[in-house]
């Protein structure tokens, strides 16, 4: 069976559910002719045609909002924006429309649909081609904000996504799309939304994670394991509404957690896990709730150096656990 | 195409041959304005009297450009509204009970009380609930447009706004795609000369609003949106083309609210001369007149529409205000799709 990458699955998931589903459609900038800029929809165009596989104009704005008003009279889009550090003119139909569309009207108008977001460091991408900002739309009840980590994840995720009733902001971490490889099923699969992984059991600390930093994180649980240490490694894969109870459960057990994301310190995915730990099982704790997190700066900087001392990695990960290990 | 200015001359001896429109038509028309009107000055009132929350946002003067277009659309039609489109919301036939629900926010509120008052919807009649972010429905009624291309439906949609809509990016991203593939939409603009408290002036630097639509490759026209007899028929002719796949037309209505943005607002950045002006310019006044001139209204026609009308509002009002607001704990409904409840803190 040939390994699929993790950008093969997502233009599987894409081309199944537009076969299986007229309704499905895809819009944004170089999709079409070329394939999309890291090539997601390759073939769709030949295979679907101009009314499916739409290339959109340079308009962030468009293509969240007429997303959401295509998913209003019946349609289910899969809009993509090609990095997530241009999804900032997005916003304002993201968060005004796309989440509150239900909600604001009694659920007689609803909007299935899901933006695909390119995201993440450690490619040298620079200031502008790196960034992830899933903590913007983290906090915004009413979206669905998945972010997988592996192909299996991913095909399986984007799958539900389509199919669900919910608006999906979908990231993709554009440094596992040709690193990550693994045989997937032949037949249609799912991956449940809401739902974490454990990726390794352990007992002595829980470490959560998502992304490219699920990845890390297990670098780091390897080593670990060789020092002594057994980590329960948990890859959260949706962001919201995240997977408490999965969480929860490992950290009674262990008794310790460290929470590793990629993005920012301040008001992250973590912050949150973080106090709602603190709030709801702190007499379980035997060390503090403690994050591994981006830089509290602009955005992950250019020049190697400085893009891999953003960056949380398996060391700077190892040296955290062992402190939380030791208090 | 050229955008350009159309004016009608009067006719001296108006008749139903040369307007081209039908008694049941123009009587149509001249209700939905009347009924319009009073159900605005209504909720003008009953705010006043302190019956509801919030504010309320009056359409009273500019109702032709809504109630215009939207006479003669079909169920399937979509209507993109923005906050003064209550013409649109009883032309379009969103029952009374729900209009004024909608204001009261109570339980039989499509929306359950959720957003504002004036943010009219009902997905039975296509009309989308609004958000208040402006040229918000633009954009997204653009995408049903969008929608109904991908599809191939012969439905049409309707988007409203006010001029000061139109400065913003996304506006004129949604009119650029609409135009690339000649998607079935019209776009009203009512130019009520003031976006709150900015006068068009300070808006753009081009007169007409309608030349914007040079720049997206399709016709752009300006109107005198207080004539309902010809808001509707240039509505209905770009509807028209839009249902025959020949793409978007951008109709500006030049027209005039006769209030503040809305009743908090004493609107007095503007001077008396301009409001007695367009007072006189009654678009429901004209109507009346091109009726009686027709021989189509008179008098006891004109009461019996107006009682029949005040009972109606009467009978939703009285309705509304024995209806209960939701429960609190509403506020947890419809966040998502019955498969992801919200999670709820008890304090």
């Amino acid at each position: 069976m040939k390994k699929t990458t993790f950008i093969e699955a997502i233009t599987q998931a894409m081309a199944e559910e537009m076969e299986r589903d007229e309704h499905v459609f895809l819009i944004g900038q170089d999709i079409g002719l070329y394939g999309g800029v890291f090539k997601a929809t390759k073939g769709l165009l030949d295979k679907f045609g101009p009314r499916r596989v739409i290339d959109a104009p340079i308009s962030e704005v468009y293509i969240a909002g007429g997303s959401v008003g295509a998913a209003m009279v019946g349609l289910r889009p899969v809009a993509e924006i090609q990095f997530a550090d241009f999804i900032t003119p997005s916003m304002d139909q993201i968060i005004q429309q796309m989440a509150k569309m239900r909600y604001r009207t009694g659920a007689q108008w609803t909007s299935p649909m899901t933006i695909r977001v390119c995201c993440g460091g450690d490619v040298g991408g620079g200031l502008y081609h790196s960034q992830i900002n899933e903590q913007w739309f983290f906090s915004q009840p009413g979206l669905i904000v998945l972010l997988p980590s592996t192909p299996y994840d991913a095909k399986g995720l984007l799958k539900s996504a389509i199919r669900g009733d919910d608006p999906v902001i979908f990231f993709e971490h554009k440094r596992l799309y040709r690193w990550i490889k693994e045989d997937l099923p032949e037949e249609d699969f799912t991956v449940p939304i809401g739902r974490a992984a454990i990726r390794t059991e352990g007992k002595d600390v829980t470490i959560v994670s998502y992304g490219l930093m699920a990845h890390r994180s297990r670098e780091a649980v390897d080593q670990l394991e060789k020092d002594g240490i057994s980590c329960e490694l948990i890859d959260m894969r949706t962001i919201l509404p995240w997977d408490r109870e999965t969480i929860f459960e490992s950290v009674k057990k262990t008794s310790r957690v460290v929470l590793v994301q990629e993005s920012s310190k301040t008001g992250g995915v973590m912050a949150e896990v973080g106090a709602a730990i603190a709030e709801e099982l702190f007499d379980y704790l035997d060390a503090p709730v403690t994050r591994v997190c981006g830089l509290d700066v602009p955005a992950i900087p250019f020049a190697p150096p400085m893009e891999h001392y953003f960056l949380p990695n398996a060391e700077k990960i190892g040296r955290v656990v062992k402190k939380v290990m030791a208090y | 195409m050229p955008a350009k200015t159309k004016s009608k001359t009067a006719v001296s001896k108006p008749t139903l041959k040369n307007i081209g429109l039908s008694e049941e038509t123009l009587m149509g028309l001249y209700t939905n304005l009347l009924k319009t009107r009073t159900l605005d000055e209504r909720f003008r009132k009953l705010f006043r009297q302190g019956r509801f929350a919030g504010t309320y946002f009056s359409a009273v003067g500019q109702e032709a450009t809504t109630v215009g277009p939207t006479y003669g659309t079909r169920e399937e039609d979509i209507i993109a509204p923005s906050h003064r489109e209550i013409g649109a919301a009883v032309t379009k036939g969103i029952p009374l009970v729900h209009i004024v629900a909608q204001v009261y926010a109570r339980i039989n509120s499509p929306d359950k009380g959720k957003t504002h008052p004036c943010h009219y919807g009902w997905r039975a009649k296509g009309v989308i609930s609004p958000s208040s972010t402006l040229a918000g429905q633009t954009i997204v009624g653009t995408g049903c447009a969008m929608g109904f291309w991908i599809q191939k439906k012969d439905n049409v949609v309707l988007a409203f706004f006010g001029e000061g809509a139109t400065s913003r990016g996304g506006w004129h991203e949604a009119l650029n795609f609409a135009g690339i593939h000649k998607l079935p939409i019209v776009y009203i603009c009512q130019n009520n000369l003031w976006a709150e408290s900015v006068p068009a002036t300070m808006q753009a630097g081009i007169k007409h609003f309608a030349d914007r639509a040079k720049a997206y490759g399709f016709p752009g026209v300006t109107i005198d949106g207080n004539d309902i007899v010809l808001v509707h028929q240039t509505a209905a002719e770009a509807i028209a083309r839009a249902r025959a796949g020949e793409g978007p037309t951008l109709i500006e209505c030049k027209t005039y609210r006769w209030y503040g943005h809305s009743e908090i607002d004493p609107a007095d950045y503007r001077t008396q001369d301009e409001i007695d002006e367009w007072r006189r310019k009654d678009p429901l006044d004209r109507a009346d007149r091109l009726l009686q001139d027709l021989g189509i209204l008179t008098t006891e026609k004109r009461e019996a529409i107006v009682v029949e009308v005040n009972q109606e509002i009467d009978a939703a009002i009285d309705a509304c205000e024995k209806e209960k607001y939701a429960e609190p704990e509403e506020a947890y409904i419809d966040v998502y799709s019955e498969q992801f409840p919200v999670r709820r803190d008890e304090y």
